[in-house]
């Protein structure tokens, strides 16, 4: 109990912020795990002002003025009937009773200690090296929201059961199922206005607590599915002039990597994705991660995630599949992953479209579905160019002096047959190729030709009357058709399909 | 010698009851046979309603009756068209469970309409409580001054027979609403009688014994939604500004004759804006007395099957929006058809984090239903940009699919151009173009064969494409699809930029 004071006289020496901020936190200390408990012990409702005041104003270890000591006061008092609260419901929980842990009214209280920090910090109270103050109630919040929202679910379901009412839906409408997180949010909203209107100068100010309360919003709504709101936060960022609010590197790393994350996906939902590839490009270097550090797990999550949008945004953006190397240091994502680039390269439509439907959820969860599904255009260019790959070479130019070494070509012209055969094996359906009497769909393929033309993967035109592409070789570097002999070795035709990919 | 006692001695009360003045039930009144009739429908096991009971049902008509004699309204209702005691306890039980479900869903409810242009301003789920309220303490006051004694103890005995039948029933979270309604016992029996006299209303809507799991403060006894009187078929549609008076407002039976009645003179004469308005008026009826059942499911989906046919989309979305509601509370009706709508829609809006939404709440039963495959086959297809498949698709459409993909063929196939035109060289028949954009005349119509091309010509003109059309010596008329390519990529680009989408590149 006493760790307590002391951690807060030290952190009051020395201004210490994120000690400070131990001392409110829901979580004890690992030195003191008993911390709360005894917390709680250490008084009573009764007594509890005035032990308050004589640890906080009395205390010789501390030297707080009368107004701040009163501050203080507010918020342990807070704090006290939420210890309450969170050990009953804790006691619930552990004692097997996971129903009757009372989660609400614990946001509640937690509500309480947000409250008085905050009006702490309107009047001026605190110094701007206290704000881990401000994360750890934030943080917690959202949590504690998160941990009550499924506990009123729990109950409404149980309660439905008792009294037979099948319409589930209904009761358990989305805007009841996230009422307390929704709460949450507001209040997240309150501190991030509470830090933005800080006028203080730069050295001693609040907005140095912007980029995690901003990115506490980001995981809020992104739990409640609203990007429009996120969106908003994001532009009252922007919004800040040059001067007054510090670059973001300036912040603390782990600020900064989650930032870029979420502004990140921000951009890939809604479809910018040059911007979201620089950004989620940037968190992924930044990111604190080495394979051979097997101790952090939390931050290979954090890689996780960022792969995760990564991913697609590549796929997209420059058609670059992951390799294996990078997709085998997580199981997560060798599972996710790995059989779609795999039906890409190796162009095989059935396992591209069984790849897809395997981790459909996933994907439609993850809002990636369809980003991958573009994935399927790629896979077509590269079929497309096994076909003219396969087709050989053209019979070299008659009458061609001997000794002169006459350059390869490649036949050009490939009839659209040969291209509705590869799709046959390829796996494509026989309802989509098929013209249903057993031959070929023609124009279907050459549809698909067209837009693989129309898309800068391939160059070249169709002639109708000929039943044939023509596919322009004019361009094509004579170094890349020696290199796409080398089909097996995976590694070459990354390399291959960047050239060409840059080319075309 | 012994004073008087300085009191008065009185009988103590054995009951709580007041001797009744007025007989509940007057037996002196003969029954007409109309009446009879209607009880002995009611006692009719063929019309008997699953989880209705005999005495609940018994209860009902007491009251039913028994309201029906005190306000002089024997003889004048129509015993034969009435709903039995089990239909209007059913109606009551839908209504309260509907009613008391969380007040965000209400309002989301109401929300479109009241943010469609013509929408009726009346918000039933916030004014309606107010009124409510207001009524409550207004009539309160009046009642407790004016209401003469007799009155007074015979609904106050009355409410406690059917209050004593209904403690039975009630869970412990009733208790709460019990106590807020003991509370006001006595006066709000008063202001109930009042309120069914002043609407001439029989079948009050008693609380209900079925689920309740909001607060009391929610639903204010007996006084429930708004019961209209209005018998009238057709109704125009105006928009609300305050809450609306009984008699303006057609109740549930009457309605569901109307929506017949539209439906056929749709049918008959295609007038749409007449059937629009009735539709309007139809679902504002609806709406303002908390209807949610499938009536309304049912109006929503024939007026967003009439929207689409006159492609008034407005309409539509709001249709779908409110089907999309209605459809969670599960009250049946078309879901198969409507979700391939809703992914048509979407797919017309270019609204790609709303796409997101919808595969997302897609359940594998859904997309079993080849309504949705379709659809989802259409999604699919231009997602790609494969618009040879989109076209195939297009002719297939089921339902009512074709009016929607009417709204985005135009774009696609301006789509398909563009492409076409970059690769094909150096010129491409008609005809091909004719059968590749889907401009093919009915196959009925045999005898005009090249309207389809012609079609196709009028399309290729109509976006600047004049200039590259050819005839050649032997009938055949090319495009020069090799030189259209900047003109076509043009259009395209145009057509996609009105509806602010991203083109699929």
């Amino acid at each position: 109990m006493e760790a307590l004071w002391s951690d807060f006289a030290l952190a009051q020496r020395t201004s210490d912020g994120y000690l400070l901020g131990t001392t409110i936190s829901p979580e004890p200390p690992k030195s003191d795990p008993a911390r709360l408990y005894n917390f709680h012990r250490w008084t009573n409702p009764g007594s509890l002002q005035t032990d308050l005041r004589y640890k906080l104003q009395y205390n010789p270890n501390l030297k707080l003025d009368k107004k701040e000591a009163n501050t203080w006061l507010d918020i342990f008092t807070a704090y006290y009937n939420f210890t309450t609260t969170l050990l009953a419901a804790e006691e619930a929980k552990n004692a097997q009773r996971p129903r009757e842990a009372d989660w609400s009214t614990v946001y509640e209280s937690w509500k309480n200690v947000l409250n008085a920090v905050i009006r702490a910090y309107q009047n001026e109270m605190f110094e701007a090296w206290t704000i881990p103050c401000l994360y750890i109630v934030g943080k917690y919040l959202r949590i504690f929201a998160i941990k009550a929202d499924d506990n009123a679910a729990l109950a409404q379901r149980d309660t439905d059961v008792a009294l037979g009412v099948h319409d589930e839906d209904m009761s358990n409408s989305s805007s009841s199922r996230n009422e307390k997180l929704e709460d949450a949010a507001r209040q997240i909203g309150r501190i991030f206005a509470l830090c933005l209107g800080d006028r203080s100068p730069l050295d001693d100010s609040r907005k140095w607590a912007l980029y995690y309360i901003a990115n506490l919003s980001f995981k809020t709504y992104f739990r409640l599915n609203s990007i429009s709101l996120s969106k908003n936060i994001l532009r009252s960022l922007q919004a800040q002039a040059p001067g007054e609010l510090p670059e973001l590197s300036a912040f603390p790393r782990a600020h900064q990597v989650t930032f870029k994350y979420y502004s990140g996906v921000i951009d890939f939902l809604s479809e910018d994705y040059k911007a979201a590839e620089e950004k989620l490009l940037a968190a992924y270097e930044m990111c604190l991660y080495s394979p051979t550090n097997t101790t952090t797990t939390t931050t290979s999550r954090n890689r996780d995630l960022i792969l995760t949008y990564l991913i697609p945004t590549k796929l997209l953006t420059s058609g670059l599949l992951p390799t294996i190397a990078l997709l085998s240091s997580s199981p997560n994502l060798t599972h996710l992953f790995q059989p779609i680039a795999h039906a890409i390269k190796t162009a095989n439509l059935s396992a591209f479209h069984a790849a897809l439907a395997a981790n459909e959820e996933t994907f439609i969860k993850r809002r990636i579905y369809l980003t991958l599904e573009r994935g399927r255009d790629l896979l077509l260019r590269n079929l497309f160019r096994k076909v003219f790959v396969a087709g050989g070479y053209e019979p070299s130019a008659a009458g061609a002096a001997e000794g002169v070494v006459t350059e390869k070509v490649r036949r050009t012209r490939i009839p659209i047959r040969e291209f509705a055969a590869a799709l046959r094996m390829a796996g494509m359906a026989e309802e989509e190729i098929g013209d249903g009497e057993g031959g070929v769909d023609e124009e279907g393929v050459e549809c698909l030709l067209a837009n693989c033309v129309y898309k800068n993967y391939m160059k070249g035109y169709i002639s109708r009357d000929h039943d044939l592409i023509l596919i322009s070789h004019l361009d094509d570097d004579d170094d890349d058709d020696d290199d796409v002999d080398d089909d097996k070795d995976d590694g070459k035709l990354e390399q291959q399909k960047r050239k060409m990919s840059k080319k075309w | 010698m012994q004073a008087a006692p300085a009191y008065t001695a009185v009988a103590a009360r054995h009951t709580l009851q007041r001797p009744a003045t007025i007989p509940i039930k007057p037996q002196k009144v003969s029954w007409s046979p109309n009446v009879r009739l209607y009880v002995q429908r009611a006692f009719e096991p063929d019309n008997a309603v699953q989880g209705i009971d005999l005495p609940a049902m018994q209860d009902k008509l007491k009251v039913v009756i028994t309201n029906a004699a005190e306000s002089g309204q024997l003889e004048t209702i129509d015993w034969s068209q009435y709903p039995l005691p089990q239909h209007l306890i059913k109606e009551d039980r839908d209504r309260a469970a509907v009613y008391g479900a969380h007040d965000p869903l209400l309002t989301n409810i109401n929300v479109p309409i009241m943010s469609s242009p013509a929408g009726g301003a009346y918000s039933p789920g916030l004014s309606s409580k107010k009124r409510k309220n207001g009524d409550l303490e207004m009539s309160d006051a009046e009642s407790r001054d004016i209401t003469p004694p007799g009155k007074r103890k015979n609904t106050k005995g009355g409410l406690e027979d059917r209050l004593t039948g209904k403690n039975k029933n009630q869970s412990k979270k009733e208790k709460k609403a019990e106590a807020f309604r003991a509370r006001d016992l006595g006066a709000n029996a008063e202001v109930l009688e009042k309120r069914r006299q002043r609407f001439g209303v029989v079948g009050s809507p008693e609380p209900s014994s079925f689920v309740r799991s909001r607060s009391p403060s929610l639903e204010t006894p007996s006084s429930g939604p708004l019961i209209g009187t209005c018998q009238k078929l057709e109704k125009s549609y105006f928009r609300l500004t305050a809450p609306p008076f009984p008699e303006t407002v057609r109740p549930l039976a009457v309605l569901e004759k109307a929506l017949l009645h539209i439906r056929t003179k749709w049918k008959q004469e295609h007038n749409y804006s007449y059937t629009c308005d009735q539709l309007k008026s139809l679902r504002q009826d609806l709406t303002v007395q908390h209807i949610k059942n499938e009536l309304t499911v049912k109006t929503y989906e024939v007026h967003a099957r009439i929207a689409l046919e006159k492609k008034d989309l407005g309409e539509y979305n709001q249709c779908q929006t409110q089907l999309r509601a209605l459809y969670k509370l599960k009250l049946g009706g078309k879901q198969e058809e409507f979700t391939a709508y809703r992914i048509l829609y979407i797919i017309f809006t270019c609204n790609r984090s709303d796409m997101n939404n919808v595969l997302a709440d897609l359940t594998p039963a859904d997309k079993q239903m080849p309504a949705v495959q379709h659809a989802l086959k259409v999604r699919a297809a231009l997602a790609s940009g494969n618009y040879h498949k989109f076209f195939r698709l297009y002719r297939d459409a089921p339902f009512l699919g074709p009016y929607l993909l009417d709204m985005i063929i135009d774009r696609e196939r301006l789509a398909a151009m563009a492409a076409i035109c970059r690769t094909y060289k150096p010129d491409v028949s008609l005809h091909f173009l004719a059968q590749e954009l889907a401009f093919n005349s009915d196959d009925s119509d045999g005898s005009d064969a090249d309207a389809g091309p012609r079609q196709c010509l009028d399309f290729l003109c109509h976006h600047g494409g004049e200039s590259f059309i050819e005839r050649k010596e032997d009938g055949d008329v090319r495009f020069a699809a090799g030189r259209a390519t900047a003109v076509f990529e043009g259009a395209r680009a145009a057509a996609f930029r009105g509806i602010d989408a991203k083109p699929r590149k």
